[in-house]
C-alpha cells in the first residue's frame, strides 16, 4: 500500500479531462443501449446485495465484492456514461429550442463544475461521485425552474405545487447525499482511491488515447 | 353544465360550480344567452383538459428523469460503498467509515 501511495504521489498533476486515459474509447453515453444499461444495473444489483450483506457484519461477501470490482474496471466508466445519458435527457428537457446555443452553454457549465468538483488527478471513483453531484444539481435546477415557471404563469394548482415542492425536496436530499459521499471518500484519503486508481494507471500503458 | 328542458318548453342553460365547498347551481338562461355561455364553458373545459393532459405528460417525463437519477445515485453509492469495503473499511453504525482492525486480509 505504501508503494502504491508513493507511486501515486509521484504522478504529475493532471488536470481533469472529460474523456481521460482509461476511459473506453468508443463509449458514447447517448448511444447506450437498453441491454447495456440492463447489464450494468445487473452488476450493480449484485454488488448491492453483497454490500448490504457486508453492512450487517457478514465478511463472506468481501472476496466477491473485490472480485467484481477487479473484474469490472469499466464499471465506473459505464456509470459515468449512464450519468451523461441522464444529463443529456435533463438538458433536452431544460433547453427545448434547438440551435440557440443554450444547450452548449449549459454543457460547458456542467463540464466546468465536474472539473472543479473532481479536482486534479481524480480517481475514477472521485469522477463518478463528481458526476453524481453535478447531475443532482442539474435536477434541482430543472425542478426549481419548472416550479418558478409554472408559478409565474399562475398555472399551478395546489396538487401541482405540492408535487413540485416534493420533487425539489427529494432532489436536494439526493444532492446533499452525493456531496456527503465524496467528502467521506476524500476524508479517508488515498487508501480508498488507490484501489480503483490502480486500474486507471494500468490502462495508461495500453495506449488508449485520451479524447 | 347542462341544458335543461323546462315544462313551458325551451331549453335553459345552467352551470354548477363549487363555492366554499358547496355546489352552487347558476341559472344562465336560454336562447342566444344560453348558447354563448355553453360555448364559452365548452372552450374553458377544453382548455382545462388540454392543460391537465400537458401536466400529466410533463409529470410522466419528470418521473422518468427522476427514475434515471435515482438509479444512478443508487448505483454510484453502491460502488462507493463496495470500494470502501474492499479497501478494508467498515461503516460504524450507519455513519462514519472506519478501517477494519483485521483490514479484511484474513478473509
Amino acid at each position: 500500500m505504501t508503494e502504491e501511495i508513493t507511486s501515486k504521489s509521484k504522478l504529475a498533476v493532471r488536470r481533469y479531462e472529460d474523456r481521460p486515459v482509461g476511459c473506453p474509447p468508443d463509449s458514447d453515453p447517448v448511444a447506450m443501449t437498453k441491454e447495456e444499461k440492463e447489464a450494468l444495473l445487473n452488476t450493480v444489483g449484485r454488488l448491492k446485495e453483497l454490500v448490504e450483506k457486508s453492512a450487517k457484519g457478514d465478511k463472506k461477501p468481501l472476496p466477491e465484492i473485490r472480485k467484481i470490482l477487479k473484474e469490472s474496471p469499466e464499471l465506473a466508466w459505464q456509470l459515468m456514461d449512464f450519468a451523461r445519458y441522464t444529463e443529456y435527457h435533463h438538458t433536452k428537457m431544460m433547453v427545448k429550442e434547438e440551435g440557440s446555443g443554450l444547450k452548449e452553454v449549459l454543457k460547458a457549465q456542467l463540464a466546468a463544475m465536474r472539473e472543479e468538483i473532481a479536482g486534479d488527478n481524480p480517481s475514477p471513483l472521485e469522477r463518478l461521485l463528481a458526476e453524481r453531484i453535478v447531475i443532482t444539481w442539474l435536477q434541482i435546477q430543472l425542478f426549481e425552474g419548472l416550479y418558478a415557471s409554472n408559478m409565474s404563469k399562475g398555472a399551478t394548482t395546489n396538487a401541482q405545487g405540492k408535487y413540485e415542492q416534493k420533487r425539489i425536496d427529494q432532489a436536494y436530499k439526493r444532492h446533499l447525499s452525493a456531496i456527503r459521499t465524496l467528502a467521506q471518500i476524500r476524508k479517508l484519503g488515498p487508501a480508498v482511491q488507490i484501489n480503483i486508481a490502480e486500474k486507471q494507471i494500468n490502462t495508461m500503458g495500453e495506449g488508449i488515447p485520451s479524447s | 353544465m347542462a341544458w335543461e328542458r323546462r315544462k313551458r318548453g325551451g331549453a335553459y342553460y345552467t352551470r354548477s360550480r363549487k363555492v366554499d365547498g358547496q355546489v352552487v347551481r347558476e341559472y344562465v338562461g336560454g336562447g342566444v344567452r344560453g348558447e354563448i355561455a355553453a360555448r364559452m364553458d365548452a372552450k374553458e373545459r377544453q382548455r382545462r383538459e388540454e392543460e391537465a393532459a400537458a401536466w400529466r405528460e410533463e409529470r410522466e417525463h419528470l418521473e422518468e428523469l427522476a427514475g434515471l437519477v435515482d438509479e444512478l445515485c443508487e448505483a454510484v453509492e453502491t460502488v462507493a460503498r463496495a470500494t470502501l469495503l474492499a479497501a478494508g473499511f467498515r461503516q460504524h453504525k450507519r455513519g462514519e467509515w472506519r478501517r477494519r482492525r483485521d483490514r479484511g486480509n484474513n478473509i
